[in-house]
């Protein structure tokens, strides 16, 4: 212990410091709660900061570190094995009561003529306020004439009150200078299957009412918006949409081979003009195909064609299909093989089997054109290779596998997701780039975008709520007190204003690991090993890619105990990490298991592929529970909860996810933000079972997808109240569905439910009691 | 001696030889081929109705019984005159003797129609394919041109929609939700098969019907795209009424974007998959060249012109090659199923008819050539095509094959006609070649009582082996087509003519000047398709030169005692007019119109051809009732009216007085009655001439001295012509116009005539 107080008295060259804790896992077990702390605090030397404003660092929902403090060097980086990178989520969503993004709107845009920083609270003025000095580079700026200016009031302003002085997460209206043609309207283009099987499984009817019920929501704030229905089976079905009339025509293009635009006009239409027609056509799409029995999908075709219509614009495309693609251009085999599944072939399984989905996005991402999947097959559709698309054109794969709009959970689900993509306010033809003080460099970057030139990431149509991880490398000595990481996404917002949004993130340096492993961020480091883990599945092996995420446990575990315990080398009896890392095993656990990465021959490749989309795409809010799932106890929740307390209904406790918690008597909820799992235990009184199904006994209710009924009973009220706030609370855009699991009900349920238990030892994977003492073995056994 | 137009009227045929030579050397001395211009559907008022199956000749022969067979009344026998077979009259004849014979035993029925049993499975089908790349008014005119005519069009019969211009589209007939209709890239060219697949005829991709639950038939099949005009008029007309432009933007130095080959491609491409051989029209309806795709006439540059006569006899007309062919290919298609296409332009430039005439031409269809859709002569040609009979059925028969069948001393050498060769390699068919050859059966498609075919003969009788004397051969015509009632029906005509020893003044006397004028002007003009026309010219003159010396009366080397008979004498002059005609000489027309005039030529019967070759002309003038004059410059005088009729042009040309008359306006004063009555008698007549010809002829009134008055004057012998004037002095006025034209005179053609038959030194 001398040695770790001797380290604390090195800390932080005079600063308020971070007390490292340390803590042993194999005493301490995981705590659920703990997730849900704010990340460590990030403590900056005074004056630092031009503003008093708590808003000047930008909140962890946008921008947030996997270290709070930055090492001095690389070598110190290394020492500590933590994986330097940002996780960003520039476009998040807003939910109510929070504060609007603030926007400068004089178009006075102050940046760092070297290193094209924009001006934040970081800087510094000097030269008597005539002058600024960036905060990156360190070179002199002149202030903008105008920067004092009230264009408003057309007086003197404060600069104090300048938004990019208070705000970390601020946005600029961009001036002509920033456009390289006039803003473009939103476009959206919906490319609707109607092959026999995108008919019988509800699915166009439930898209073509979700889009008519959704027509005001869609963004379009000045009459701009522009939108084009085009159905395909293996032929095209455009629709003219003739402005103020509601007789629209249908031309069917079957030359898949050589896809062309059969009109000029009336295809691609503006919103308001062609309402009555668009409502018209929606009303009616369905029942046009209701006997089409063409089985097959030209998605290929269907995308080249939106694509001519809208490339002179950009905007997005939203395609929404039941079937594996067959033929044309992008045409896929069914290459499900039950045989790899669990092999060293099961990689090849999650790559793109056709080089279509990839040069194609490249094409739209030169054209600004974003794509959204909505999948819905029952049979094998290949989402690894579909999902390419969305990847690289800063869009999103939904998958809603097996759909059938007859359940009516089916049809709420996917309306009530589409619903929200369709109202979704997007940034348009936008690019993002991160810059960094002197000595750090973005190296590689996660999520759904294209990398343009070196360390631009074009962004077609950013949605909410997506999030993107860039690892960070120190290149040389840093030698400032802090650092600061801005994000500029220059974009076209929805109504057609090129704006900058701006995130600003300051962090201290330190040249002390202790400070390093204090200010570790496990949530930063669990999304940013997800991201590496999934492109290492890709790359290499599902297998390298666990190994790795293991590897890297152990090597920071090994980092700990020799730097930071007395242990040091030799072996030891604990395993020892900092407080505030004592989440990161379970999450890396939570990883190992989860189906995108979990070993297993069992997955359907779709299910996988789908897995890893979201495993590189969602926010840390929605992943954590992807990763690590929430499990409360509901018949034993304190009388509180559920019902509603000073910030909202009021949740239980979460428990560890382990199936010692399940009481055979018991009502638990199990949920990682994908799906929800009321499970019930075979022993459940006839009281419980009638208050929460409304019917006599556990023996007559069925498992599987419900709704669960609001009954007349305050516990019925409260359970629903938890579920629905559960539903509510992340930002994204995901409807969970609910599964009643019965504890002796169909296996494969019992057992998915089971399987976000991740600390139950299931199957081959360990319990996280096996976990952890492989753990110790391997640090033990390291020598390190 | 036979009344060749009495004979026509009975069994629609003319002979150029109605008694003919009976050995090959003789009848090759002869010049004219023996020859028939046959009309099988010519109406006759007095056919009995025939409901029963001909009595056939076994096969190969399969000769229809007539009333030139022998036959043996006791025996139950006929004897087939054409293989000389015995044949036994099937058992429902049994009650037959010389006072009891079935009518195609009659004398009088040599030409008898027989209404099948077995009907035809598809009613007739009319598939309209327009173009939209016209102004307004040239749109709705034919958008109402169209609609009117489904009310003309059987309502059973099946009716289809293609428009086209920078694409083509197929419109989905009897689709409730909307309107519908599949697109094709105007800038490709289509296989069958893709077509096929691309509008769903194939039934790949298909999902299995579940079980107890049928496969709806709407969805797929032919039946979207043509369906009966009862079921589909109001869709149609909807459809039709709402038809806009072309909506792809033109620039100013471009031609719109028209893919006329696509649109024809698809169009045979649809038929021949879903109706093959049956009746059905393709109807072109086209408002300029092609500029986009297979089929392309010239470049949708406007700064490249279209191909002239010129262009393409210096082998410049870029697209001419590629696009006939293209063309060619798709006619064969569209023959071959018995499909029939129609061209109708409605277009002051061409349309590159003349890269697509093999479809009218080998398909039998019609070619209306007008500026514009908004004209009459476009409107009224194209109602026209759906007159019906007295029993109220289209004057139009479908998916028709002609056969001809001969006795053994003549072979058939060809027909000339529009049609295609229906690959029939009888006994019959002879080893010279004239026209479409090595066949004794052409596919002509559609027939209207009009259509006139010529078809050619050769006697192989071998020479000093005479024939028996008062020996006689037999033709046999066999049109097997589906009338518009949808029954099947054969209307056979057998004639019977006598051979005659060579030298015997019997043929001489039974040569048919008219007849023997139009069979040589189609083989002029079918050689002028393939060779030069100076070639053609020089054939032309060589015949009709051997001709003179057979048949002339004539003194070696004396012109002047130079004299043909009656029934050869105005031959010379018919085919002097057919030399200048525009049959032959196309440097004053376009290409297009050229495949037209060609086109309609050989589509008339005698009379009709003989005007288009030599036009008549009538005067009209004071106190003297109107009378025929001579197609000569001398005919045109101050005082006079003429009304010519070229067949394609009916032209009014006053003469100078009374034109200066009719511009003072005197036919609208008291005390002018005569002068007035005088100026409404041509137009009467020319409305008599305009009522049943179809196509709409050209209808122009001009004066002397304007620049209309052109048609008339190319048409003029030009007996006074401004060469004649100043060398001759010869003083205009009187003796009638000057014509610009280095052209000779009728008068100067049979000065060389009368030498070169006579053996004279020319000149
Ligand atoms: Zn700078
Ligand atoms: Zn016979």
């Amino acid at each position: 212990m001398g040695a770790l107080a001797d380290q604390f008295g090195q800390m932080n060259m005079g600063q308020k410091g971070l007390r490292l804790f340390t803590t042993n896992l194999l005493t301490s077990p995981p705590e659920p709660m703990e997730l849900r702390q704010p990340p460590p605090e990030i403590v900056l030397p005074p004056n630092s900061c031009l503003s008093q404003s708590p808003f000047a660092n930008a909140d962890s929902s946008y921008q947030r570190s996997t270290l709070n403090a930055i090492p001095t060097t690389n070598s110190l980086l290394n020492k500590s094995k933590i994986p330097l990178g940002l996780v960003i989520t520039p476009y998040r969503s807003l939910k109510e009561g929070e504060d609007e993004v603030p926007v400068v709107t004089d178009t006075v845009i102050a940046r760092c003529r070297r290193c094209r920083t924009y001006i934040n609270p970081y800087v510094q003025f000097i030269d008597g306020g005539n002058r600024w000095r960036c905060c990156m580079c360190s070179l002199s700026n002149e202030v903008p004439q105008l920067f004092d200016w009230d264009q408003v009031r057309n007086q003197p302003g404060d600069r104090w009150a300048r938004a990019e002085l208070n705000h970390a997460v601020v946005e600029f209206v961009a001036p002509t200078e920033y456009m390289v043609r006039p803003p473009q309207p939103a476009v959206y283009i919906f490319l609707v299957d109607v092959s026999h099987n995108a008919i019988q499984s509800g699915m166009v009817a439930t898209a073509t009412r979700t889009i008519l019920e959704n027509l005001d929501r869609i963004p379009d704030d000045n009459g701009r918006t522009k939108v084009s229905i085009i159905a395909f089976d293996t032929s095209l079905y455009f629709f003219t949409l003739p402005s103020g009339g509601a007789d629209s025509s249908m031309l069917v293009v079957s030359d898949i081979d050589d896809v062309f635009l059969p009109k000029p006009t009336d295809l691609l239409v503006n919103l308001q003009e062609a309402r009555p027609a668009l409502e018209s056509l929606l009303g009616r799409l369905s029942d046009m195909f209701q006997d089409n029995h063409t089985i097959g999908s030209a998605l290929g075709p269907a995308l080249q064609a939106a694509f001519q219509l809208m490339a002179s614009i950009g905007g997005k495309i939203i395609a929404l299909t039941a079937t594996l693609p067959s033929v044309g251009v992008g045409a896929l085999k069914n290459r499900e093989d039950p045989k790899a599944l669990g092999t060293s072939k099961e990689s090849g399984l999650l790559q793109a089997a056709s080089p279509f989905y990839k040069t194609f996005a490249i094409e739209c991402s030169r054209a600004q054109v974003s794509v959204d999947m909505f999948l819905f097959s029952s049979g094998y559709q290949d989402v690894a290779t579909l999902a390419y698309l969305p990847h690289y054109t800063a869009g999103q794969t939904y998958f809603y596998p097996a759909f059938n709009a007859s359940r009516t959970e089916d049809a709420i689900k996917f309306a009530h997701e589409f619903g929200k993509v369709l109202a979704m306010p997007i940034m348009l033809e936008a690019v993002m780039r991160v810059r960094a003080s002197k000595n750090l460099r973005m190296s590689s970057f996660h999520g759904n975008f294209f990398v343009r030139s070196t360390d631009l990431l074009a962004m077609p149509a950013v949605p909410q709520d997506l999030s993107y991880a860039i690892e960070v490398q120190i290149e040389d000595t840093i030698t400032s007190p802090f650092v600061v990481f801005q994000t500029a996404v220059l974009h076209t917002t929805c109504y057609g204003e090129r704006r900058i949004r701006v995130i600003t993130t300051a962090l201290p340096t330190t040249s002390n690991l202790s400070d390093v492993f204090a200010s570790a961020d496990q949530v930063a480091i669990a999304t940013l090993l997800a991201n590496k883990a999934v492109e290492r599945s890709i790359t290499h092996k599902l297998e390298d890619a666990r190994d790795a995420l293991f590897n890297k446990m152990v090597e920071i575990l090994s980092a700990y105990k020799a730097s930071m315990t007395a242990a040091g080398a030799g072996a030891s009896a604990q395993l020892a990490i900092s407080e505030n890392l004592k989440m990161l095993a379970v999450l890396v656990l939570g990883l190992l298991k989860n189906v995108g990465i979990r070993q297993s021959a069992q997955i359907p490749p779709d299910l996988r592929a789908y897995a890893q989309a979201l495993l590189t795409s969602l926010p840390s809010q929605l992943l954590i529970p992807y990763v690590y799932p929430n499990f409360y106890s509901l018949h034993t929740m304190p009388p509180e909860c559920g019902t509603v307390g000073e910030h909202g209904v009021i949740m239980p406790p979460p428990l560890p996810l382990t199936s010692e918690r399940l009481e055979r008597h018991g009502l638990y909820l199990i949920e990682d933000g994908q799906t929800l799992f009321l499970w019930i235990g075979r022993d459940a009184v006839p009281q419980l079972v009638m208050d929460v199904f409304n019917l006599p006994n556990y023996e007559v209710l069925r498992g599987g997808k419900t709704t669960l009924p609001v009954l007349d009973n305050p516990f019925s009220q409260r359970v629903n109240a938890i579920i629905q706030k559960t539903r509510e609370i992340r930002r994204g855009v995901y409807h969970q569905h609910l599964y009643i699991v019965k504890e002796d009900g169909e296996p494969p349920l019992r057992l998915w439910a089971l399987s976000c238990l991740i600390q139950d030892r299931a199957d081959v994977l360990p319990s996280y009691q096996q976990f952890i003492s492989q753990l110790k073995d391997k640090v033990n056994g390291s020598g390190y | 001696m036979l009344n060749f137009e009495d004979v026509e009227e009975r069994d629609g045929v003319r002979l150029s030889w109605n008694v003919w030579p009976s050995s090959k050397i003789e009848a090759t001395r002869t010049v004219v081929p023996i020859s028939a211009l046959y009309t099988p559907l010519k109406q006759r008022e007095d056919l009995p109705p025939v409901l029963y199956e001909p009595v056939t000749c076994k096969p190969p022969c399969r000769a229809v019984l007539n009333p030139y067979c022998q036959i043996d009344i006791r025996g139950k026998l006929w004897i087939c005159p054409f293989c000389l077979q015995r044949n036994a009259f099937p058992p429902h004849y049994k009650d037959i003797s010389n006072t009891n014979l079935p009518a195609e035993l009659l004398p009088k029925y040599t030409t008898i129609e027989y209404t099948l049993s077995r009907p035809a499975q598809v009613p007739p089908i009319f598939l309209f394919v327009v173009d939209t790349c016209l102004d307004e008014e040239d749109l709705k005119a034919l958008r109402d041109a169209l609609v009117v005519s489904l009310s003309l069009i059987p309502p059973y019969a099946l009716v289809g929609l293609i428009t086209y211009g920078t694409m083509t589209q197929v419109h989905e007939l009897g689709y409730a939700e909307c309107s519908k209709s599949y697109v094709f890239r105007g800038g490709k060219e289509y296989s069958p098969k893709q077509i096929q697949d691309m509008l769903g005829l194939s039934a790949q991709n298909r999902a299995a019907p579940r079980p107890g639950q049928p496969m709806p038939q709407q969805t797929f099949g032919a039946a979207r795209f043509l369906m009966p005009v009862q079921q589909c008029e109001f869709q149609l007309t909807g459809i039709l009424e709402t038809l806009a432009r072309d909506p792809w933007p033109v620039a100013n130095d471009k031609r719109p974007l028209r893919c006329t080959g696509v649109a024809l491609s698809v169009a045979v491409g649809l038929l021949e998959t879903t109706f093959p051989n049956t009746g059905a029209r393709v109807m072109l309806f086209s408002g300029g060249p092609a500029t986009e795709g297979p089929g392309l006439v010239v470049n949708n540059e406007l700064k490249e012109p279209i191909r002239s006569h010129h262009d393409i006899d210096r082998d410049s007309a870029k697209h001419f090659k590629r696009a006939s062919k293209f063309y060619e290919g798709l006619a064969k298609r569209a023959s071959n199923n018995g499909h029939v296409v129609d061209l109708f332009a409605g277009c002051l430039d061409q349309i590159g008819l003349l890269e697509m005439k093999s479809l009218p031409n080998s398909t039998n269809g019609v070619i209306v050539l007008a500026d514009s859709f908004a004209t009459s002569i476009f409107k009224q040609s194209f109602l026209r095509i759906f007159n019906k009979d007295d029993q109220g059925h289209l004057e139009m028969g479908f998916n028709a094959t002609f056969d001809v069948q001969t006795t053994k001393e003549l072979k058939v050498s060809g027909m000339i006609g529009h049609g295609i060769s229906a690959g029939k390699k009888s006994a019959c068919v002879g080893e010279t070649e004239i026209g479409i050859g090595q066949t004794s059966a052409w596919k002509v498609n559609t027939v209207t009582p009009r259509t006139s075919a010529a078809v050619y003969f050769e006697v192989v009788t071998p020479a000093g082996q005479p024939l028996q004397p008062g020996s006689r051969g037999l033709i046999q015509f066999v049109t097997h087509y589906q009338h518009s009632s949808g029954q099947m029906r054969l209307r056979v005509t057998t004639i019977a003519r006598n051979f005659a020893e060579a030298g015997s003044p019997s043929i001489a006397a039974s040569f048919d000047q008219e007849a023997a004028a139009v069979l040589m002007a189609r083989i002029a003009v079918f050689k002028a398709e393939i060779d030069d026309s100076p070639d053609v010219l020089r054939w032309l003159d060589r015949m009709l030169i051997r001709l003179c010396q057979k048949f002339a009366d004539y003194r070696k080397e004396d012109p002047t005692s130079f004299r043909l008979t009656d029934n050869f004498s105005i031959y010379p002059q018919f085919m002097f007019h057919l030399r200048r005609s525009q049959f032959l000489q196309v440097f004053n027309n376009s290409p297009d119109e050229t495949a037209f005039y060609r086109h309609v030529l050989n589509e008339e019967d005698v009379n009709n051809s003989l005007i288009m070759i030599q036009p008549t002309l009538m005067s009209y003038t004071f106190d003297t009732p109107p009378q025929p004059v001579l197609l000569d410059s001398i005919s045109i005088k101050p005082d006079v009216i003429l009304l010519l009729d070229t067949f394609f042009h009916i032209l009014i040309f006053h003469g100078e007085t009374v034109a200066q008359w009719r511009k003072a306006g005197y036919q609208d004063q008291e005390g002018y009655e005569n002068f007035k009555e005088l100026l409404e008698m041509p137009v009467a007549d020319a409305q008599d001439l305009l009522a049943d010809r179809s196509p709409i002829p050209r209808y122009i009134v001009c004066d002397q001295g304007g620049s209309q008055a052109r048609f008339l004057l190319s048409k003029l012998n030009p007996s006074t012509t401004h060469m004649s004037t100043s060398m001759y002095g010869n003083a205009p006025g009187s003796n009638g116009q000057a014509i610009f034209t280095d052209d000779v005179s009728l008068q100067v053609f049979m000065e060389h005539l009368k030498r070169l038959t006579v053996g004279a030194q020319t000149n």
